[in-house]
């Protein structure tokens, strides 16, 4: 199963680092896969339950086919999850989870005040993502992966963040714009 | 001492106790079961519930590879001391945080086991899905927990159960020992009584009434009966002293009638055998000179004067012989008694000889049954047969074929002896005067005789303590009977 061999790169992952790129991206494709668990889309985003839940990638897309894998056949409720591949903001459509790849991170700014106020949460790598108006923000730690979440953004986009997940990371305080 | 002798105090405690400790010993188990179980069924919901909330709350540490927060949130286990050991394992199944921190991993399962929880000797051990919303498994939380708190339960309640049974014990004994009283007193009491009625024959004495249950109805009864007895008893008493008395009376009556009648009887035996002693010397005179005057004067006497003469002689004879007998009566009543045993058919055999010999040109049939025997004075009854067997002779004598029987029948548990004949026999009309002195059914021409042996005979049958009497027929023969 495609999950089960994403889970055990997961597992690879934290015991092993001898091909940090790729393990890398396998830990981050199942972290964007479980916020779906951890946070709440306002009601009028999954008015219809039977509308596929969407994670989106803007720019270059730096998981191959690890996040395709992870959520081949995953569903929250009896939604299916789906996973998009966008270049342009405007090309963005219907979407949950939109993860900025680091080839867009000079636009960040414009990327998250073009999707202001719409509930799109929205992750990156690029480094001060949480500090210039991202939600989440993946640190690399000692080869860990930690979480920097914006609270503020993810509020004024009407999302509700679990206190879970805001437990185990590190929640940052910055304007948004 | 068996059961059934204890006293019945002691078997109303013992049954008390009995009853009241089974039915302590039967609660205590039955707390004691409820409480362990229950406690046992709470160790394990109490569990159940700590491991779904850390459970719960491990989800994000799970989910994003968090070990220190899922080793913060182990930690909060170290309020309770019973909780010895907790994993979390991640979604593959690999050990990802243990609690307490440094503990090896060879003490814990390698590996998660079912979900659920069992108790394991010494330990309580659960599995509890780690899940963030509905169907996605993130790993699984392991618990363990020792059962000391268990014991210690189990400890608790037996101790309370033994405490609650000695108290219980306790306080039953003593009630039992106060209340027994209620039945085993009255009970004690009658004992008591009967006791001493049996013992002193004291039928004044009453057992004390104390209630009106069963029991004080008995006691009423047993009082009733101890009243109809005493009574009865008194009235008896009465009775007793009465006629004691009444026969002393009588006795003292009798006593003087007797002392009476014997003085004069020893008068008038004493005046008999005077009469007779002294008439006999007169009479030898008569018979003497009667005898010289026949023998010396013969010649000078026609047949007239020695007819007289014989006359005289055979009268005075045969006065001498009723003196002599007369002398016999009176000998009988004065002779002392000795008593020995007596064959009488030996002596009747004797006696019998006896007569053949005096006259033996009569032949008469005698049949004596042989063994007859008893207790008495020899010298009388060989007087008294001598009698009765004469008599039977005498008036056989005139029978073409005279018989004589002697025999004997048991009746009513005594002996009678009867003397038979075929010979002259009597009217029964005279029965009563045929012992009576001088009383004679035939005249002196028919049968020669004085009228005392039949007297003589009931007077030695008399002083024998017997009885005798008899029957007949006339012509046909008589029968004497006689008991000793």
């Amino acid at each position: 199963m495609a999950f089960l061999s994403a889970i055990t790169a997961l597992a690879s992952a934290l015991l092993l680092v001898q091909s940090p790129r790729a393990s890398e991206y396998q830990l981050k494709a199942v972290f964007l896969f479980n916020f779906v668990q951890f946070v709440d889309w306002p009601a009028a985003a999954a008015a219809d339950s039977q509308l596929p839940l969407v994670i989106g990638i803007l720019g270059d897309d730096p998981f191959g086919a690890f996040l395709d894998e992870t959520v081949r056949g995953e569903r929250l409720g009896a939604r299916p999850i789906q996973v998009r591949r966008y270049r342009q903001v405007t090309d963005i459509g219907e979407c949950n989870i939109l993860f900025i790849s680091r080839s867009e991170r000079e636009r960040v700014p414009e990327i998250v005040s073009g999707l202001k106020n719409r509930p799109v949460l929205t992750v990156s790598d690029a480094d001060a993502f949480a500090n210039r108006g991202g939600m989440i923000q993946f640190i690399k730690d000692k080869n860990r992966i930690r979480l920097r979440i914006n609270l503020e953004a993810a509020q004024a986009a009407h999302l509700t963040i679990s206190s879970k997940l805001l437990r185990v990371a590190d929640v940052v305080r910055a304007p948004t714009r | 001492m068996a059961l059934r002798d204890w006293p019945i105090k002691h078997k109303l405690t013992a049954i008390l106790l009995l009853i009241s400790g089974l039915v302590l010993l039967l609660t205590s188990a039955a707390f004691v079961t409820y409480q362990v179980v229950t406690f046992r069924q709470t160790t394990r919901n109490n569990l159940s519930t700590r491991a779904q909330i850390l459970a719960a709350n491990s989800t994000a540490a799970l989910a994003f590879a968090n070990e220190a927060d899922a080793r913060e949130i182990l930690s909060a286990l170290k309020a309770d001391p019973h909780l010895v050991a907790a994993a979390l394992y991640d979604k593959d199944g690999h050990l990802f945080a243990t609690y307490p921190a440094g503990l090896a991993a060879a003490a814990l399962p390698p590996a998660p086991q079912a979900d659920g929880y069992r108790f394991q000797p010494g330990r309580l051990i659960g599995f509890e899905p780690v899940a963030q919303g509905a169907n996605d498994r993130l790993g699984t939380l392991y618990l363990e927990s020792d059962t000391e708190a268990v014991y210690d339960s189990l400890r608790l309640s037996g101790i309370i159960a033994v405490l609650v049974m000695g108290v219980a014990l306790l306080a039953a004994y003593f009630l039992a020992a106060a209340l027994q009283g209620r039945i085993s007193e009255p009970i004690l009491a009658l004992a008591g009584t009967a006791a001493a009625v049996s013992e002193r024959q004291d039928y004044s004495v009453r057992a004390a009434k104390l209630g009106a249950d069963e029991l004080g109805v008995l006691t009423d009864a047993f009082n009733q009966m101890l009243g109809r007895i005493e009574e009865q008893e008194r009235t008896l008493r009465s009775y007793a002293t009465e006629l004691e008395q009444r026969v002393a009376e009588r006795t003292q009556e009798l006593e003087k009638r007797a002392a009476e009648l014997q003085a004069a009887n020893s008068e008038l035996d004493a005046f008999a055998y005077s009469v007779s002693h002294d008439l006999r010397a007169p009479l030898r005179s008569i018979d003497g000179f009667s005898q010289v005057l026949l023998e010396d004067y013969a010649a000078r006497l026609d047949d007239a004067g020695r007819d007289s003469l014989h006359r005289v002689r055979a009268a005075s004879q045969r006065m001498a012989t009723l003196i002599d007998d007369l002398l016999k009566l009176a000998r009988v009543t004065r002779a002392e008694m000795r008593t020995e045993p007596v064959n009488l058919s030996r002596m009747a055999q004797e006696i019998v000889l006896d007569i053949q010999r005096a006259t033996p040109d009569r032949q008469v049939d005698i049949a004596i049954t042989p063994g007859l025997e008893t207790w008495g004075d020899s010298r009388l009854l060989r007087v008294a047969l001598d009698n009765l067997l004469r008599n039977s002779w005498k008036y056989t004598g005139k029978q073409t074929q005279p018989r004589i029987e002697f025999t004997a029948v048991d009746e009513n548990g005594g002996r009678v002896f009867a003397i038979k004949d075929n010979g002259a026999g009597f009217d029964m009309q005279y029965a009563d005067k045929l012992f009576g002195v001088f009383q004679r059914l035939h005249s002196a021409a028919e049968f020669e005789g004085t009228g005392v042996g039949l007297a003589t005979v009931r007077r030695i049958i008399n002083r024998h303590g017997g009885r005798i009497w008899a029957e007949g027929t006339v012509g046909q023969g008589a029968t004497f009977f006689f008991t000793l």
